[in-house]
């Protein structure tokens, strides 16, 4: 009997080693298993960076396949014209205005949502569409309501005495209000981050602090708040970088118009490339950008060490 | 200790008092943020069934003879259908293509060990700072020499990679959370790992392919930047570009027909805004970490 079960391995070793471990060792599995990923990153992200930052070092026109070497003439270039400390100045003021705004709302909505009981699945449906619904639709529906012939919310506001024409294209206050829609799109990002962090804070902890009786004020500075302070810092961090970097919003209502008044450093980079055409001049200012990125994405890792294992 | 004497003790008000005051500010807060998350989507709706004169009139209510659908034929144009079409395919590409790295790359980083493996998932969150426009400037010359420019699977491999970090990095801490036992019982039972990979651990992730699919969708459904550069041919394009395009162009388009068009745009995430809401959340917690 003994020799009928010789052949098979015993069942203990198949399952500290089944068969595919012994074609290929495990770390090899492992390799294997996250290449479609990294070969992503490297057709979509790594290809395209390596080409940005040689096609900077060249002159190249978009319809002209010469380039023509020009070592860092696009970049001293880039330095000295006007338009680009302009909209370094104003992306830094639409990224600060915007992350606040964001910020604020943002924390406001997960808090009430958070506190109401039976129309909160109204508030957070509303919340989760202003999330997904796409951009696009978000600036067409406030051009329409700013058209000076039909918008209802030009009527309200010229009524008001707040502004005569088009809102968009006014030089003060363009710039404003790309910064309240693109914070209408983009404050739900927050709520919906702080809210998952709201909703993991177990109830007892209220329960304990009314029994003792804290008031409501007490009850979020002790418990909700330190707990939620982490989140609210990555959240203001990511939104930070998100908007130095959005294009879509401000191209979609502005164009980054009038003048020059929205014209921040994405849109800088896509009027020098494809208006201009200046590929390298444009491509020098995609390398100054993600640069900038990246020294935000370093210092991100760097504080937040986001790789423990997940509690459950 | 002075520190203790905040808002709700130094105003000496009663208990009911103050109950009542929190009350008041939770709902009046609820208001404002329904009139202002739902202002502009139920004027979009609002409008969308008016005919042009009643689009002129205003008015917050339509009046009943202004009423009509014949505003979402504005679908049957050939270039508007296109858009739709282009749109639907790019999405279900990205959607499946983030679905199938994300299982088997989030399998490989929660069960297998090897070298510099949290190294590898922590350089696979520098994605999050992958700029549409940083990348799409770029990747315009090298998709036209490829042959991508203008073409479906261009604008999904780009598409797909940005959704990458998160979508990896969830289905990791999802699996992490599925107890490796039963796939070993299957293995004892001599199913290979793709048998118990398929079987066993694939129905177990669903929340968190549902949560990943949603995230997918939204952003290859609303991507504009890379659809407005990577896809400059008209009947290429996606719904965002195209929409665009037709705002700047000299179409015979009335708002109303705009507005039936973001409507139509708009249905789909509402859906999933309504009935995937606690999916998005529980994404949303393990995108915290």
């Amino acid at each position: 009997m003994a020799t009928d079960t010789a052949g098979d391995p015993p069942p203990h070793d198949s399952v500290s080693s089944p068969r595919w471990h012994r074609m290929l060792p495990e770390s090899v599995w492992g390799w294997l298993s996250i290449t479609p990923v990294l070969l992503l990153y490297t057709i979509v992200a790594l290809c395209p960076i390596t080409f940005a930052v040689v096609a900077s070092f060249h002159d190249v026109h978009l319809l002209n396949p010469e380039w023509t070497f020009v070592g860092l003439s696009n970049y001293a270039e880039v330095f000295q014209i006007d338009r680009f400390w302009g909209s370094m100045w104003r992306g830094v003021l639409f990224m600060i205005g915007s992350t606040l705004v964001q910020f604020v709302v943002g924390v406001w909505m997960a808090l009430v949502i958070d506190s109401l009981s039976r129309t909160s699945r109204l508030v957070s449906t509303l919340v989760f569409t202003s999330y997904l619904v796409p951009t696009i639709v978000v600036t067409v529906v406030f051009e329409f309501m700013l058209d000076p012939y039909d918008g209802v919310v030009h009527a309200a506001g010229s009524s008001l005495g707040l502004w005569n024409n088009f809102l968009l294209g006014n030089t003060d206050l363009a710039m404003a209000a790309v910064v309240v829609i693109s914070s209408w799109k983009f404050a739900a990002f927050v709520s919906l981050f702080t809210l998952a962090q709201l909703r993991s804070i177990p109830d007892r902890f209220y329960e304990a602090a009314q029994v003792c009786g804290a008031t409501r004020w007490e009850q979020f500075r002790d418990i909700t708040f330190p707990r939620i302070r982490g989140a609210l810092a990555v959240v203001v961090f990511l939104r930070a970088i998100f908007m130095f970097n959005k294009y879509d919003v401000i191209w979609q209502l502005t164009e980054g118009g009038p003048g020059s008044a929205t014209t921040t450093m994405p849109i800088l980079a896509f009027k020098e490339t494809f208006q201009m055409n200046a590929y390298g001049r444009g491509n020098a200012i995609a390398v100054i950008m993600f640069l900038v990125l990246f020294a935000g994405g370093v210092l991100y890792l760097r504080a937040m060490n986001p790789s423990q294992e997940v509690h459950t | 200790m002075s520190d203790a004497d905040s808002l709700g003790r130094s105003v000496r008000l009663s208990f009911r008092h103050r109950n009542r005051l929190y009350r008041v500010g939770l709902s009046a807060s609820a208001v404002v943020l329904v009139v202002l998350l739902g202002f502009p989507l139920y004027w979009m709706a609002a409008n969308a069934v008016r005919t042009r004169l009643g689009v002129q009139d205003g008015g917050l209510l339509p009046a009943p003879d202004a009423v009509t659908l014949e505003q979402f034929a504005v679908i049957t144009d050939p270039t508007v259908g296109q858009y739709l079409i282009n749109s639907t395919i790019v999405t279900v590409g990205v959607v499946l293509t983030v679905l199938a790295i994300s299982l088997v790359s989030g399998y490989g980083l929660a069960r297998f060990e090897f070298p510099h493996k949290i190294a590898v998932a922590r350089f696979l969150l520098l994605g999050y700072m992958f700029s549409p426009i940083v990348l799409s400037i770029p990747l315009y010359l090298i998709w036209d020499r490829l042959g991508l420019l203008n073409s479906y699977l261009g604008l999904i491999l780009a598409l797909s990679a940005i959704s990458m970090p998160f979508s990896v990095w969830l289905m990791w801490k999802y699996i992490q959370t599925i107890p490796e036992s039963a796939e070993a019982s299957a293995w004892v039972a001599g199913a290979s790992r793709w048998r118990a990979f398929v079987d066993i651990v694939i129905p177990q992730t669903k929340p968190a392919m549902i949560a990943n699919a949603i995230f997918a969708f939204a952003i290859a459904w609303g991507d504009f930047t890379f659809a407005y550069v990577l896809m400059p041919n008209n009947d290429a394009t996606t719904f965002p570009a195209g929409l665009f395009r037709l705002l700047g162009s000299q179409w015979d388009a009335s708002w109303a027909e705009f507005m039936a068009m973001s409507l139509m745009l708009t249905l789909p995430p509402l859906v999933f805004a309504f009935f995937l809401q606690s999916y998005l959340l529980q994404g949303f917690k393990i995108r915290a970490l």
